[in-house]
């Protein structure tokens, strides 16, 4: 089948998507002629706690089922209707929130915010997958979490990406999850639900740029799977080093590997890791050298970062609301801008002064200052350390699914000729029972 | 599979056919949407266009009817059109995406029937080169990617950002303590002492009559809490279940300026409260800016004085068992909040200091103690400020500018609602039906051992705080009776019966003692070693809140009405 046919029906998903935030227009209300009296504004209910309360039993209970089919049934297909159910209640009836990737902000918030209290749901969606890969990997990647669902249901026609473009991009879920902690601690932003590329899928409309952000990542998904998850999901940087101490773990084979390499490609995430061999002769020579040298670096990365970080405070903390409001009021107030903005405007009528106004400015400034030096420290030190693990030499005798890139979505199991037999010899024993 | 195989398989034929099926019709209604959304972008903008010059053209000329007609035909007529294009467009996005669904199924099924099956792979590889290959690739990349990253930095430093030149001659957020000592900016005004800083106080009016009543307004809400005064501004706090107001009256002509609203958080259950407490007992306090509110909800909220709301926070419904009742402090910008709550046990009881600015925790310092109704209380010890909270068994003293803990003693138990006060060098608490303790606040760390001074064990008002005039302090029960002690040694001078119940606290005016009941009546006796009575005043309604004092003025809050009472300049 013609991949551009899919490409073509996504971008009617990304019409139909426009012609919905069409709704969120809003023009003037009516011209009433004589004494009608506007309804006064009201706040909506909170959800009631037994909602939060469903969501996280049902989470529970997503995960438990999701393990039982991965690592007892081995049933890739059991596995992607529990992801398609997952998809469709986390996604489109709770409208893809709460989600655990979200809550590493309400959990951020939590612990630099005394006076923020972290809703019941989000504490459970934040702790608990992270206990659940600790004792059977990523399963919550594999069949419950809904953005990763709405990227495994459109991967049509995998393609390999090369480990190389792999490694340097997934630099970028190390940043986005720093960057995320940052705005998150200094209570300037939750930039991981304000730039969720898939809700606007869940709730049939949204902002139009980011709808484009996840048309074009579905787009891309149709050939590289999972593209989200692998190069900019901040929980999936957590959940990959948490899986690397996991209990339990895929095994592509049920019994022993005969090297037959047909899963080399089962996996359309690249997971699959193939027996090592030999080093060309003097390569380890190179090999030392080059470990010595990038342990010399590695204190030295994370300086720079974290100098880069402290000089680009000014600019990351305009992020932070109260800043950018101090601004542009300064820019108003000094005659270097002409005019004023919503903003200035609504600032001016809550009559406080601008010198708070610049000395909250200043110290959110300051507290940029600090966590910018760490965002940048904290990405150096992940590049350092990505580079020592990648001159060290790794051995491995048999197929093998990496524990940190494996989304434990049951795929390679089929590939397996071992595999076969087992069901083979199951069926069998089965029949023989009746 | 091969293409002869493909050719046979049914499912195959199916798979695909359908994914054509709904390629057709998510074209089909992708067309639909296309053009619905170039009717939206291109009819809708004129047509409003045209409404707008029209509209203009009926405000210059208001009687002509057919102009107007129009006008309202053509807005009718726009709305229609809107509405009907969002349900257009919602009903066939909705269809869209069930063909792409369709799509994207049939898709899947046909590629993965009609792909290849893995076959096993012939010949080796020199897996060692190639993963030293791979290895040097994924460095280069993890390089390039850090290059990337330090150059985007890098950018962003150069950048650079607004720098603010602060205005050196700008007002502070704050009035000076020294300016605060001529107001009324609290409960019982400065430091909660319930003393006027003016001795030319009103001793005889009479409310019926209207002698010496210089106003009397409506207060539109009920509440317990007292009246607060800034200059020419007195502020009250009215609520019920449904609503929260903050009200500034003129203080000189008793005209209400201005009313402000507080939200609160939607709630599963109402919270539902005793008579004596109230859904407003909590006075309000200023820093000579802003007007600060809290309500038994949890909501405190922050008002400037010409009654724009600067911002409302909501602290969590409070687990009090009368009702949340403390009343606000302020330190500088801070708006400090004794939090009291539950039986001690849980960790939920705190002290929190809000930046009155912003509504932002300046700071929060957990307590173990349960809950209370007093109101804390700043005071200057030996030119050092000091926050004093008391309940059951704790009187603590905080540094109001960061929370940390200065001393605390044990020596009370209770239910605690007198407020403490700082009088002739000691901290006097009040335990309910017990005592009354004098401590020195000089210490550090735990003092219950060392720097409580006296205790006077014949009792102890319930809800009424003391007053002092440095010598003698006075306590009132809310049942009949005032105790006269020494504050030098604790000793008890007196105990007076008065006729009548009382929720107000006694205040000093100069040498006289103000004792006001719940009737109305004001009893003014002499500060001394022995109870002299010097007059008696009947406001005619009752009055459940503390007097508040100004220059020449007196403000009562009674149950309907606010009254100043004083003489005419």
């Amino acid at each position: 089948m013609n991949p551009f046919v899919h490409i073509a029906a996504f971008l009617t998903v990304l019409l139909a998507a426009g012609a919905e935030t069409q709704g969120e227009i809003r023009f003037p209300p009516p011209e009433f002629e004589t004494g009608y009296q506007f309804p006064e504004t009201t706040t909506p209910a909170p959800q009631a706690v037994w909602r939060e309360y469903l969501d996280a039993g049902v989470l529970v209970f997503a995960l438990l089922l999701a393990s039982h089919l991965v690592f007892v049934r081995r049933s890739r297909r059991a596995a992607f209707v529990l992801m398609i159910a997952a998809l469709l209640y986390f996604g489109f009836v709770r409208d893809g929130c709460i989600c655990p990737i979200g809550a590493i902000q309400n959990v951020t918030l939590t612990v630099f915010d005394s006076s923020y209290a972290i809703p019941i749901a989000a504490a459970v969606f934040f702790v608990v997958p992270l206990v659940f890969t600790l004792f059977c990997g990523r399963v919550f990647c594999g069949a419950v979490c809904p953005l990763g669902a709405i990227q495994d249901a459109v991967l049509i026609h995998p393609v390999t990406v090369p480990r190389w473009l792999e490694s340097g991009l997934r630099l970028l879920a190390y940043a986005y999850l720093g960057a995320a902690v940052l705005f998150a601690a200094t209570g300037s932003a939750f930039i991981i639900c304000r730039y969720d590329p898939f809700v606007g899928f869940f709730r049939m409309g949204g902002n139009w740029n980011i709808l484009l952000v996840g048309v074009c990542l579905l787009l891309i998904g149709l050939f590289i799977g999972r593209p989200y998850c692998r190069f900019l999901c901040p929980y999936g940087v957590i959940l990959r080093n948490l899986s690397r101490l996991s209990k339990r773990r895929v095994t592509i084979t049920p019994s022993e590997c005969i090297q037959c390499r047909l899963c080399e490609n089962a996996c359309p995430f690249g997971a699959i890791r193939e027996p090592t061999g030999d080093w060309p002769e003097g390569e380890y020579k190179i090999a030392k050298r080059r470990l010595a040298l990038f342990l010399v670096l590695l204190p030295i990365l994370p300086a720079g970062g974290a100098w880069g970080g402290y000089a680009s405070r000014g600019q990351l903390a305009r992020v932070n609301p109260r800043v950018r409001t101090a601004e542009r009021v300064y820019l108003e107030e000094t005659g270097q801008v002409e005019g004023t903005t919503d903003v200035s405007d609504a600032f001016r009528a809550t009559g406080q002064t601008t010198q708070v106004l610049y000395a909250d400015a200043t110290e959110i400034r300051d507290r940029f200052g600090v966590g910018g030096a760490l965002l940048g420290g904290f990405v150096g030190l992940i590049a350092g350390g990505k580079l020592v693990v990648l001159s060290v030499r790794r051995r491995r005798t048999e197929y093998e699914a990496d524990p940190a890139s494996c989304l434990a979505c049951a795929r390679c199991y089929r590939a397996c000729p071992k595999e076969h037999e087992r069901i083979k010899k199951n069926k069998e024993a089965a029949a023989r029972h009746r | 599979m091969t293409q002869e195989t493909k050719q046979l398989n049914i499912w195959y034929q199916s798979a695909r056919t359908t994914a054509v099926v709904g390629a057709v019709f998510a074209g089909l209604f992708t067309v639909l949407l296309v053009v619905n959304l170039f009717g939206s972008a291109v009819l809708g903008p004129s047509r409003e266009t045209r409404l707008a010059a029209m509209q203009h053209q009926a405000q210059k000329d208001p009687t002509n009817e057919t102009l107007l007609s129009e006008v309202r035909r053509l807005d009718l007529k726009i709305r229609q059109d809107r509405l009907w294009r969002l349900d257009f467009a919602e009903r066939t996005a909705f269809a869209l995406l069930g063909s792409v669904i369709v799509l994207l199924i049939a898709g899947k099924i046909a590629y993965d029937l009609g792909k290849e099956p893995p076959r096993p792979q012939h010949g080796t590889t020199d897996r060692g080169e190639m993963q030293v290959r791979e290895g040097r690739q994924a460095r280069w990349a993890v390089a390039g990617g850090l290059a990337v990253l330090a150059v985007g930095m890098t950018l962003l430093g150069m950048m650079g950002h607004v720098r603010f030149a602060q205005a050196q001659d700008a007002e502070p957020p704050f009035a000076s303590m020294q300016d605060k000592q001529g107001q009324w900016p609290r409960f019982r005004g400065p430091g909660g002492a319930g003393v006027s800083a003016y001795a030319n106080i009103a001793t005889s009016w009479n409310g019926k009559t209207g002698e010496g009543i210089l106003w009397k307004t409506a207060v539109p809400m009920p509440g317990r809490n007292s009246p607060v005064v800034w200059k020419d501004r007195v502020f009250l706090v009215g609520a019920d279940p449904n609503a929260r107001k903050v009200y500034c009256f003129d203080a000189r002509s008793g005209r209400l300026q201005w009313t402000g609203d507080v939200p609160t958080v939607p709630v599963e259950e109402p919270l539902e409260l005793m008579e004596d407490t109230g859904y407003a007992a909590c006075t309000a306090a200023t820093d000579g800016r802003r007007i600060y509110a809290i309500f038994p909800t949890g909501d405190v909220a922050a008002f400037d004085f010409n009654g724009r709301r600067l911002w409302h926070k909501n602290l969590g419904m409070p687990d009090s068992a009368y009702g949340y009742a403390a009343s606000l402090e302020t330190y500088e910008k801070l708006v400090i909040i004794q939090y009291d709550q539950g039986d001690g046990s849980e960790g939920k009881s705190k002290v929190i200091a809000l930046d009155g600015t912003n509504g932002r925790v300046a700071w929060e310092t957990k307590r173990d103690l349960p809950n209370s109704w007093s109101s804390p209380v700043v005071v200057e010890v030996e030119g050092k400020p000091q926050l004093i909270t008391v309940a059951d068994p704790n009187v603590v003293a905080y540094n109001p500018a960061d929370g940390k803990e200065i001393w605390r003693a044990e020596c009370l138990g209770g239910d605690v609602a007198p407020s403490p006060i700082y009088a002739g060098g000691l901290i006097l608490a009040i335990e309910p039906y017990a005592q009354l303790v004098g401590i020195k606040p000089t210490g550090q760390g735990d003092v219950s051992k060392t720097h409580v001074v006296w205790k006077m064990e014949e009792g102890g008002p319930d809800i009424c705080s003391p007053v002092s005039d440095g010598t003698y302090v006075y306590l009132l029960e809310s049942a009949d009776l005032l105790i006269c002690c020494r504050i030098e040694d604790g000793h008890k001078l007196y105990e007076q019966k008065i006729k009548g119940d009382f929720r107000a606290s006694p205040s000093i005016v100069g040498d006289k003692l103000y004792i006001l009941d719940m009737k109305g009546v004001m009893r003014i006796a002499q500060v001394g070693p022995e109870y002299k009575e010097l007059g008696k005043c009947e406001l005619g309604e009752e009055c459940f809140a503390s007097p508040a004092f100004a220059d020449g003025r007196m403000y009562i809050r009674g149950v309907e009405h606010l009254y100043c009472i004083g003489k005419a300049q």
